[in-house]
């Protein structure tokens, strides 16, 4: 994990981007109010990219380069971006310019200055910014090792003059300060030059180099121009296309995709009074009805469910409890409303609570309420609290401990104590006649294997429901965690007081069972404020997002490279035989969508020897430190590379042989290993998708390595035969006297090739193209003559000064013949040539 | 017989067609019999397998094939030069000339690989590899018996008595047995032996002298010149043969390219065969019935009696059975075993037997 932006925390006031850092940040927050930037910088450079003057140099460049990049993509130019490198004296200084819109002295400090500053904290998107930790801090480098000012010139469209600017950061106070600011001119018509001068050295340069070479391959639209000490010319990197990546737009965060810290911040920050609010105005993705499911499942946890139980109605006569019960329970718990009043709503709440499979406490008191409402209604009498919560309490006592007649019920229960929870003299018991014990029996019959003996199943029963009745309150509200919990304890005791199993998957089927059948309670979530300031609290909201099912998030907010573009920039700067590219379609990790491209480039001048060359990218920004830690690597490693044609030796890890493999990740939150963002974490679903586009572009390879292996049998068969069977003609003349045959033809069969053969014959030449192939051609014939041709087969004819070029594509089935003719003056020269056929399959004999 | 101008003119044609094949602009192909097992036919006529209609095409349309072609120009060539030449050569020299030939593509990279060429070539043209000029390795075979023959050596004519004006070691066939002239005989019949030490058995027990037989020494799988030898003097002589072999199955399979011709050189077989042939032993009853000393099978020895049983020439009623007893009985025996009897075991009392039952005495 690592800080989500350039800007994901700042000097003063410290912000965690996300919940895991906040270690991290704390402890930089902590540090920083007793020291100074400067020690702050000298404390933490390694996680800066700083921890050397070769690295500091690269990592300076990068910074620089990728701003530019943003820059001009931004206001939607294509970038032009010229680097470069000079020794001054002891130190080195670096140049970045590019044509971007340039800046105004308002932005300055927040640009350049600022340590750490940045937009991005929270902004979901996909972003070459992501990526660093900022140019400011490649300000405060140099700055730090020479003593020098950053040298900003900006230049914005549209102006005569440019502005030339120094500045510096107080490393007291962390502001930046403007020392010089005047008008200069500048040649370039729009853009920003950052000159920064810093100890460092050259030892990175194969680092530097191939930063530079692979984001022209990551960056096609862009033109570079690097100079540095080392190179004898300018290495410049041409633009191979005029398209800019697509636009990105911001999304809000995915519920899947926060962490706590992250959460407990947008709680403080949000000005939404509930928590439905919340999710809806900050997330994307959730509306009303994923609101709802979200809070449903945050009261369950932060609640928990109320249990339900088997109305009286459809229990068994035997144990007790019937629709009548509830009815004269209500009745004797209502006064002075009037003999059919009473009977009326009495009977209504018996035949509702019949009507339910299941009863919690909250179901009871809306049935009442109804009732109670209704009954108003129709009676013109008063149906008060204080009526309604004696219904309750007395109906509920029906459900839960049986008609109050009934033997064993009302209290003086027997308790048997047989266990540490399992005796007492509460209501609720483990009476094997209580309502909670017959209902569980049930439950448990059911949901066990047939196998559990009788005996097993009754002493489960009864011990859940002594630990149920144990519950604080009548409404038997439980989490799903203690929930498990009493269903293991209850489930250990039975197997220890009646040595019978009761393994893991009864106990899980147990709990399913009573869990599923509990209503989620109707109290009012708690407000945002309440979940922002109880760390508990904000795990259950975040557990429950996470738990509940929702829209993947949007892709509209990456840009992938496009596999077209992808293979212009391999194309452009590796001169290989073959080129593939993938693009995969965009996938969700952890409420980030990403898209994974790759890339393979084989052949041609890329060397052969050893490994292949792979080239990580993320969100466009090249990696090149840490390659063995990435999990780009890792995947390349996995893959069984003989099967697509290339070495590997022992048949896995790194494939050899001319080849450059690329791989680009495009995300609105790139995983890397550490802070320094050199590697992509382990992420399983990212791997996949990145394996699935190695191997679609692999596939490509693959048939291309086939064909051209088939292509060289193909040449070694014309190579043996060509020289075979001239010598096999020679021999047969020699043996029966004749002259040398003609053997062309014999040729052409053998290579099951498509011959042409030129026929002149008094003024009319006749090209005749034979098939000899088993598939259809169609070849493009084209004949350069120095006279005019007339009265063409087909064809058209074109004059180029004083030479006439004659061009056909007849289409020629497999095993046939075309006979392209013209007339033409006697003193004609030709000159043939055949395009549309492979050279290996043609033999032009004109 | 062929004469050396026809031999020569039909090695030429062959040439002529491939020249015609080029000239026509397609691809030159030589066409031969699929010389397998499942492509030979009992001949009715002639009474021994020759080559079924299957034929197998060799064309220059792979690197393999057009190789094989530029071999066989090569070779024709060479043989044409010999026969215009009246010389000869073995079959292992013509493996070692085609090194010095000025295509190292036609160069041959096995004796087998020469010997398999030739004898494409004797079946495309219907030559024999003998009126090529082209003779194998000596193979050491002799004859022993009351035969008197003329052969027509390079070194002039030699009239020789297969008995009396021979040592020991008896006649040594000659590469070309039709160089042979039969002048006079005593034959009654001639039995081809297998081994060696059988043959000196017999020879140094009389048994030559005392049956008027002809002792052919076959020296394990016969050469070409054994069986045409043991053919003429069953077809000019008209006398009975009879083969005496080990009792194994690769034994029989000597008797069947006796009788019936091999799989092989079965474009030869009207030449080689003795169809009248008959075997005499070691059969597997007989390894039961004189509870001879054997040894148990092996596994090849069941595969090649397994395959024999698929093998056409060995679909008789006579061959099921015993192959099919031998199966069951699991043994082997060699000729030799019969000396468990005593030295003259074979000749006193095997042999008059099986002669008797056989009815050749």
């Amino acid at each position: 994990m690592s800080f989500a932006g350039r800007g994901a925390y700042r000097m003063t006031s410290f912000q965690s981007s996300l919940g895991e850092e906040e270690g991290i940040a704390e402890e930089l927050a902590e540090s920083q109010r007793e020291i100074s930037i400067a020690e702050f910088f000298e404390k933490n450079k390694h996680m800066l990219g700083f921890d050397s003057g070769a690295r500091g140099l690269v990592t300076a460049v990068k910074e620089a380069v990728d701003n530019a990049l943003d820059a001009t993509e931004e206001a939607g130019i294509l970038p032009d971006i010229y680097v470069e490198i000079t020794e001054v004296g002891d130190y080195y200084r670096v140049v970045v310019e590019d044509n971007g819109p340039g800046i105004t002295k308002e932005q300055l400090p927040k640009v350049f200055g600022k340590l750490l500053y940045g937009s991005r904290f929270h902004k979901r998107e996909q972003n070459r910014g992501q990526q660093g930790i900022g140019i400011s801090a490649a300000v405060l480098y140099s700055q730090l090792t020479s003593g020098q000012p950053a040298r900003i010139t900006s230049r914005p469209k549209g102006q005569a003059d440019a502005q030339y600017f120094e500045l510096i950061i107080d490393t007291d106070t962390n502001e930046p300060e403007i020392g010089v600011d005047e008008t200069t001119t500048w040649d370039r018509p729009h853009g920003t030059r950052i000159e920064l001068e810093m100890e460092a050295n050259m030892r990175a340069r194969q680092q530097l180099h191939g930063y530079i070479k692979h984001t022209a391959v990551v960056s096609p639209h862009a033109r570079i121009e690097l100079r540095e000490p080392g190179l004898d010319e300018p290495w410049k990197f041409e633009r191979a296309t005029d398209e800019l990546p697509a636009e990105t737009s911001e999304i809000r965060p995915h519920p899947h995709g926060v962490e706590l810290g992250a959460l407990i911040k947008m709680l403080d920050a949000t000005e939404s009074y509930s928590v439905s609010g919340f999710l809806q105005g900050e997330f994307t993705r959730v509306g009303k009805k994923t609101a709802d499911s979200v809070i449903d499942a945050f009261r369950d946890r932060h609640y928990g469910r109320e249990l339900g139980w088997s109305p009286p109605s459809s229990r068994s006569t035997v144990t007790g409890g019937s629709n009548a019960d509830v009815e004269d329970a209500i009745e004797a718990a209502v006064a002075n409303k009037g003999a059919a009043a009473t009977a009326a709503f009495a009977e209504a709440v018996a035949d509702a609570v019949a009507g339910h499979d299941h009863v919690a406490r909250s179901d009871l008191v809306r049935i009442v309420g109804n009732v109670a409402d209704a009954v108003e209604e129709d009676t013109g009498r008063t149906f008060g609290s204080t009526v309604r919560k004696n219904a309750v309490a007395a109906a509920w006592a029906v459900v839960t401990e049986g008609p109050a007649d009934a033997d064993g019920g009302g209290d003086g229960r027997k308790g048997r104590g047989d266990g540490p929870s399992d005796g007492g003299d509460d209501r609720r018991d483990g009476d094997a006649d209580s309502p909670l014990v017959t209902d569980l029996y049930a439950l448990v019959d059911d949901a066990t294997s047939t196998r559990k003996d009788d005996e097993t199943v009754r002493a489960m029963a009864a011990a859940l429901a002594r630990r149920i009745g144990d519950l604080e309150g009548d409404a038997f509200r439980i989490t799903r965690d203690q929930l498990e919990r009493l269903g293991n304890d209850a489930a250990a005791f039975v197997e220890e007081q009646h040595d019978a199993a009761f393994g893991g998957t009864a106990r899980g089927n147990v709990v399913e069972a009573a869990w599923s059948r509990a209503r989620t309670v109707p109290d009012d979530p708690p407000k945002v404020r309440t979940v922002a300031g109880n760390r508990d609290v904000a795990a259950d909201l975040l557990e429950a997002m996470r738990a509940t099912d929702i829209l993947a998030p949007p892709t509209d907010c990456l840009a992938p490279i496009t596999a077209e573009l992808v293979e212009a920039g391999l194309r452009k700067e590796y001169d290989a035989d073959f080129y593939a590219a993938a693009t995969r379609d965009a996938e969700v990790h952890g409420g980030d969508p990403f898209i994974v491209e790759a890339g393979i480039a084989y052949g041609g001048e890329i060397p052969a020897e050893g490994g292949v060359e792979l080239l990580r990218f993320a969100n466009r920004v090249p990696l090149v430190y840490q390659r063995g830690a990435c999990a780009t690597t890792d995947v390349i490693r996995s893959i069984g590379w003989r099967n697509y044609g290339l070495e590997q030796p022992g048949g896995s890890g790194m494939p050899n042989g001319p080849a450059v493999i690329s791989i680009h990740v495009a995300s609105t939150n790139v995983p890397f290993t550490s802070e320094s963002k050199d590697a992509l974490a382990n992420v399983p679903a990212i791997e996949d998708e990145i394996e699935l586009a190695v191997r679609e572009a692999a596939r490509e390879l693959k048939s291309y390595l086939n064909e051209r292996r088939s292509m060289q049998q193909r040449r070694e068969k014309q190579d043996v035969l060509g020289r075979i069977l001239p010598e096999m003609a020679d021999k047969v003349s020699e043996v029966t006297g004749h002259s040398r045959p003609d053997i062309d033809g014999a040729l052409a069969r053998i290579m099951n090739n498509v011959s042409v053969e030129r026929e002149v014959d008094d003024g009319s030449v006749t090209l005749v193209v034979e098939n000899h192939s088993d598939a259809s051609e169609r070849p493009e014939v084209t004949d350069i003559v120095s006279t005019e041709p007339t009265d063409l087969s087909d064809g058209t004819v074109v004059d180029m000064d004083g030479e006439w070029f004659v061009r056909w594509e007849p289409d020629v089935p497999a095993g046939e013949t075309a006979r392209l003719t013209y007339a033409v003056a006697d003193d004609a020269d030709f000159d043939v040539s055949i395009g549309g056929v492979e050279t290996e399959k043609l033999t032009v004999n004109t | 017989m062929t004469t050396d101008t026809d031999a020569r003119d039909r090695l030429i044609d062959l040439a002529t067609d491939f020249y015609d094949q080029f000239a026509a602009g397609r691809i030159p192909e030589m066409e031969l019999p699929t010389r397998t097992k499942s492509n030979i036919e009992y001949d009715e006529e002639s009474g021994v397998w020759t080559y079924g209609d299957r034929t197998s095409i060799r064309n220059a349309n792979s690197v393999n094939g057009a190789r094989k072609l530029l071999k066989a120009t090569y070779t024709i060539e060479f043989l044409a030069n010999q026969l215009d030449e009246d010389r000869s050569s073995t079959l292992r020299e013509l493996y070692y000339l085609s090194e010095s030939w000025d295509n190292d593509e036609a160069g041959f990279s096995s004796q087998d690989e020469s010997n398999d060429l030739v004898e494409d070539l004797e079946i495309v043209t219907g030559v024999t590899r003998e009126d090529f000029h082209m003779r194998p390795e000596e193979s050491g075979a002799t004859l022993m018996g009351p035969l008197e023959i003329r052969e027509q050596t390079r070194r002039g004519e030699r009239e020789i008595h297969c008995q009396k004006d021979v040592g020991e070691g008896g006649y040594q066939i000659p590469n070309n047995p039709d160089m042979i002239e039969f002048l006079d005989d005593d034959i009654e019949f001639a039995l081809a032996v297998e081994t060696g030490g059988m043959r000196d058995r017999l020879v140094e027990n009389g048994f030559d002298e005392a049956y008027n037989c002809l002792v052919i020494h076959l020296k394990g799988q016969p050469a070409r010149a054994t069986r045409r030898i043991t053919k003429r003097v069953h077809d000019e002589l008209d006398v009975p043969i009879v083969v005496f072999t080990d009792g194994d199955p690769w034994s029989y399979r000597i008797y069947g390219s006796v009788a019936y011709g091999s799989i092989k050189s079965a474009h030869l077989s009207k030449y080689l065969a003795t169809p009248q042939a008959d075997f005499i032993g070691i059969r597997p009853e007989d390894i039961v019935e004189y509870d001879l000393p054997a040894d148990p099978l092996s596994d090849s020895d069941v595969n090649a009696l397994e395959s024999e049983l698929d093998d056409p020439r060995f679909q008789t009623d006579y061959w099921e059975e015993q192959i099919e007893l031998q199966l069951d009985i699991g043994k082997k025996s060699e000729q030799q075993s019969l000396a468990s009897r005593g030295l003259d075991f074979v000749t006193d009392t095997y042999l008059p037997e099986r002669l008797n039952q056989i009815g050749v005495v």
